[in-house]
C-alpha cells in the first residue's frame, strides 16, 4: 500500500469498507463453517482448505468442485464445473473496470482477486448515498478472505472430532447445501424455463447416457444457460 | 491428496483469469443482451442440474430429504439450517426404512 502513496481518502475508504462489510461477513463465516467441515470429512487437511480458500475465494464453486472430488470425478472435471459457475464474474469485474483502470498491476491484480458477490454488491449497495471505490471494495474483501480462509480452515481440521460422517448422512449434505443454493440464486419466474431445460437435459444424459455424470452436470448449466439467452428478458 | 491440490490449482488459475479477464476485456463483454443473459442464468442453472445428477444416483431417503430442505430453504433462506434440516431428514429416513 505504500507504492502508491495510499491518500488519508483511500485510507479512510479502506477502514469503510472493511467496517460495512461486517455483517456480510458474518454470513461467510457460517457458510465456511459448512464448506470446511464438508472438505474436512472427504480428507482435506486444514492448512489445504484454507489455502484453497486464499487462492480461489468463490464459495459455491468451492463447494461444487470438491463434491465432484467427493464424486471422483476427478481434477479436470471438478475444476471445469467449478469455473463454469465462476464465468459470471467476467460480468463484475468488468462493471467496475474503472476502478482498476490506471493502478500499478499488484492493485488491479489485489481489486480483481478480492471482487465477490458481497463486498461487489455492497460497493455498489453504498454508492448510492456516497462515491465509493477501488479501496471500499478492497476493505470488504479483505474481511471476507480473512474470515473465509480462517473459518474453512478450521472446520476443515477440526471436523475429525464429528462422529463417523457415514452414519450422520453427511453424504448429503452438498445435495442439502445445493438446494440452499439454488434458493438463493432464484431470481423470480424468469428462471423457470431455464432451470426445467436445465434439469430435463442433465436428468436424460444422467439416466441414458454412459458418461461421466459431470458432463451432464456441464451440459445440463450450458443448456440452461442458453434458454435463457435466448428467451429472457433482461 | 494430490487429486485435491490439483484441483485447487487449477480451479485457482481459472478463476483468477476469469476475474482478470473481466476487466481486460471490460467494454467489449456485453452488460445486457442474449450473453449477459446467459452468463447471468448460468450458476443457477449449473446447480439445478447438478441438483438433478445427484437425485439421480439418491434412493426414496434422499428424495425425501430433499423434500423437506428444500421447504426450509424456501421459508428461511438460510443455508445452515437448510443442511441442517436435510442431514437430520436423511438420517431419520434411513433408520425408518
Amino acid at each position: 500500500m505504500t507504492l502508491r502513496q495510499p491518500t488519508a481518502d483511500a485510507r479512510a475508504e479502506f477502514l469503510a469498507g472493511l467496517r460495512d462489510i461486517t455483517p456480510l461477513t458474518f454470513g461467510v463465516a457460517v457458510y465456511g463453517l459448512a464448506f470446511g467441515l464438508m472438505a474436512g470429512q472427504i480428507g482435506m487437511g486444514g492448512a489445504q482448505t484454507g489455502a484453497m480458500g486464499l487462492l480461489v475465494f468463490a464459495g459455491a464453486a468451492q463447494i461444487v468442485a470438491v463434491e465432484r472430488l467427493a464424486s471422483h470425478a476427478g481434477p479436470a472435471l471438478a475444476i471445469a464445473a467449478g469455473c463454469a459457475l465462476n464465468l459470471r464474474i467476467l460480468l463484475m469485474t468488468a462493471s467496475v473496470r474503472a476502478e482498476f483502470a490506471g493502478r500499478p498491476w499488484w492493485q488491479v491484480a489485489l481489486g480483481v482477486h478480492l471482487t465477490s458477490d458481497e463486498n461487489w454488491a455492497l460497493m455498489h449497495a453504498t454508492r448510492r448515498s456516497r462515491p465509493v471505490g477501488y479501496w471500499y471494495l478492497v476493505g470488504g474483501g479483505i474481511s471476507l478472505i480473512v474470515m473465509w480462509v480462517l473459518v474453512t480452515g478450521l472446520a476443515a481440521e477440526f471436523s475429525g472430532l464429528l462422529p463417523d460422517p457415514s452414519a450422520l448422512g453427511l453424504g448429503f449434505a452438498f445435495t442439502a447445501a445445493f438446494i440452499a443454493i439454488a434458493r438463493n440464486l432464484w431470481r423470480g419466474r424468469g428462471d423457470l424455463l431455464p432451470w426445467m431445460a436445465s434439469a430435463c437435459l442433465a436428468a436424460a444424459l444422467g439416466l441414458f447416457a454412459p458418461i461421466d455424470p459431470s458432463w451432464a452436470l456441464i451440459a445440463g448449466g450450458l443448456a440452461g444457460a442458453a434458454v435463457a439467452g435466448v428467451r429472457g428478458c433482461d | 491428496m494430490t487429486s485435491a491440490w490439483i484441483t485447487i490449482a487449477g480451479l485457482a488459475a481459472g478463476t483468477f483469469t476469469i476475474r482478470l479477464s473481466g476487466y481486460l476485456l471490460g467494454a467489449r463483454l456485453p452488460a445486457s443482451g442474449p450473453w449477459a443473459r446467459a452468463l447471468k442464468a448460468l450458476p443457477g442453472s449449473l446447480i439445478v442440474a447438478l441438483l438433478t445428477v445427484l437425485l439421480i444416483q439418491g434412493g426414496p431417503a434422499e428424495w425425501v430429504a430433499s423434500a423437506i430442505a428444500l421447504a426450509v430453504a424456501l421459508a428461511t433462506r438460510n443455508l445452515p439450517l437448510t443442511m441442517l434440516a436435510g442431514l437430520v431428514a436423511v438420517a431419520v429416513v434411513r433408520n425408518a426404512l
